[in-house]
């Protein structure tokens, strides 16, 4: 039987892990994504790594931490980030890319900038492309966060495994539930976000 | 973030010597082409002769091979893409609407862009928005997927304007529109362009959009302007048979209102006149003489009327002077148009009529040869 201080305290290191990740992730994204709108070389860089990590099982990401980074919070930041990035990258360059012509060729005619149209005409464009790969990243770190318990995460993943190891369903289902709760939070959390910088004709 | 003026009216464009190769072809090849400060011209042609990408070199959206564009003397090369494109308006066939910006962002967002105050945009985009027809109130805060599409190309002209630029690129903005609605547009156009009398591009593929709208046009064809000039020298003097196949000599019936008498009237020549104090019976000789069937009655310069031989053969007395028998003449400016001409000597079954230069004669418009010329 677990105490629910433990469970919160696990759930809480669990969403810090997800968060830092997802944030992390994004920051790295964006600038590949933009980057491979620029030249077909680092658009084939960017997607062939991203999928090659996607390709290599969860586990072994985890693991593989282990002797380059050691165990602890960073080597878990840096194994989910692994997998989170192919989602967030390749639907936001895919939303960055995917911008009418028509509307990138008009913006050069009256004179905007590069930058401009990469801030008020691609990104506000590839919003819903972007949001949707930042909740399937999202999912994903959920449930690799779990795994990353291995190696010293702290988080939701040890109060399952302890579950797991004790044959304890009372254990296992306090690790368990609140892990599921939290997908849906990090659902609803990006769905709210997206709804408050995507402009109104989406919406409607 | 204020962009300064690169300048404040167009006095003259000069494109001299533009090549684009494209691939292994011209997308267009030695063009030269002046454009006048304050006049409407339209770039016509067939698919691929080049004319959009003639007027995409004017705001450098394609670099030309060789050549220069000269814009009052500034060569377009020396003045920064971003900056000289601040100093044109824009309007594309696809409109270009941002769908992510309600169409206040839409008009606003170069003024945004410039640093304008809130307050100032907001003035500037009702303004506009009023100026093509568009209640404010109801359109500012709406977004472009819910306008027709006659609207979101209003839209797309009150942006061209948000920073009332000195010069219009327009590429086919009508094209998209369904005729009835594009006929609408092009004659609310026409009342805003002569309200804000700039200078215009217009590139089309349109001959009725481009005859109504432009005070010259350029006609190109496989990359080279092969005939530029007002419709009317066009519609009578074409360079060659592609001229003539696109001004196609049937549509002439429907561009009757843009032509003018000058256009379809014979050079006066002195053999009609005839003198007020001469004797019809003697007049009916020199008629003969001069093969004319009718002839202008003149006092000194100041003109009488018509005889026609028909009339004269009737004479008895020889003291019958042509002033006493000489019927009114209708008699037209070389600038009437030829529809209202037409429709007034039709109304009196007249089928001649004098074109009068103030005083002096300089031209005779027949009814039934303006209908051959126009066939």
């Amino acid at each position: 039987m677990v105490i629910l201080e433990t469970v919160l305290e696990a759930t809480w290191e669990h969403i810090v892990l997800v968060y830092t990740t997802l944030l992390v992730s994004i920051a790295v994204s964006l600038p590949l994504a933009f980057a491979a709108l620029y030249s077909k070389k680092i658009e084939f860089a960017v997607m062939k790594f991203a999928n090659l990590v996607q390709a290599v099982p969860s586990f072994a990401v985890v693991a593989i931490m282990v002797p380059f980074l050691g165990i602890g919070f960073t080597p878990a930041v840096v194994a989910i980030m692994l997998r989170a990035l192919l989602p967030i990258i390749k639907n936001t360059y895919i939303g960055l890319s995917n911008v009418d012509p028509a509307l990138i060729d008009y913006a050069e005619g009256v004179g905007l900038s590069q930058w401009q149209i990469h801030r008020h005409i691609r990104l506000p464009n590839a919003y819903p492309a972007m949001f949707a790969g930042i909740k399937f990243a999202g999912i994903l770190a959920n449930s690799i966060a779990v795994l990353t318990a291995f190696i010293g995460s702290g988080g939701l993943g040890e109060i399952i495994f302890q579950g797991l190891i004790g044959y304890n369903t009372r254990t296992l289902l306090a690790g368990a539930i609140p892990a599921i709760m939290l997908a849906v939070l990090i659902d609803v959390s990006f769905t709210m976000l997206e709804r408050k910088v995507t402009p109104g004709y989406v919406k409607e | 973030m204020q962009t300064e003026r690169l300048f404040e009216r167009i006095d003259s464009i000069h494109l001299e010597g533009i090549t684009k190769k494209y691939g292994h072809g011209f997308a267009v090849k030695d063009l030269d082409l002046e454009i006048q400060g304050g006049e409407l011209l339209i770039l016509i042609g067939p698919s691929g002769s080049g004319k959009t990408t003639a007027l995409r070199m004017i705001n450098r959206m394609i670099e030309q091979d060789a050549g220069t564009v000269t814009i009052n003397g500034i060569n377009t090369k020396d003045a920064d893409p971003v900056r000289l494109r601040r100093n044109m308006g824009y309007v594309i066939q696809n409109i270009g609407l941002f769908p992510h910006m309600t169409i206040g962002e839409n008009i606003g967002l170069v003024p945004k862009l410039e640093g304008w105050d809130k307050e100032r945009i907001k003035e500037r985009v009702r303004t506009l928005l009023e100026f093509v027809s568009l209640p404010p109130d109801m359109f500012m805060d709406r977004y472009p997927r819910q306008l027709s599409g006659g609207q979101q190309q209003r839209v797309g002209l009150a942006r061209a304007m948000a920073m009332d630029p000195p010069l219009f690129l327009m590429d086919e903005p009508f094209g998209a529109l369904d005729p009835i609605l594009r006929k609408q547009l092009q004659k609310e156009f026409l009342k805003i362009k002569n309200e804000i009398n700039r200078t215009i591009v217009f590139v089309t593929h349109d001959i009725e959009e481009a005859l109504v709208l432009g005070d010259r046009i350029a006609i190109m064809n496989q990359g080279e302007l092969v005939q530029v000039g007002p419709p009317e020298e066009l519609i009578f003097n074409p360079a060659n048979e592609l001229v003539a196949d696109i001004v196609d000599t049937q549509r002439k019936f429907k561009h009757m209102d843009t032509l003018k008498v000058k256009d379809l009237m014979s050079p006066f020549d002195e053999k009609y006149v005839l003198e007020g104090r001469t004797e019809t019976c003697d007049a009916v000789d020199v008629m003969t003489e001069r093969d004319l069937e009718t002839a202008f009655v003149f006092e000194g310069e100041r003109l009488i009327g018509q005889v026609t031989m028909v009339e004269l053969m009737k004479c008895r007395t020889r003291s019958q002077k042509l002033s006493d028998v000489a019927r009114p003449v209708k008699i037209f400016q070389p600038t009437d148009s030829v529809a209202f001409a037409l429709s007034e000597m039709k109304s009196t079954g007249e089928y001649l009529a004098i074109v009068m230069n103030s005083n002096d004669p300089i031209g005779i418009l027949i009814s039934d040869e303006v209908l051959l010329k126009l066939i």
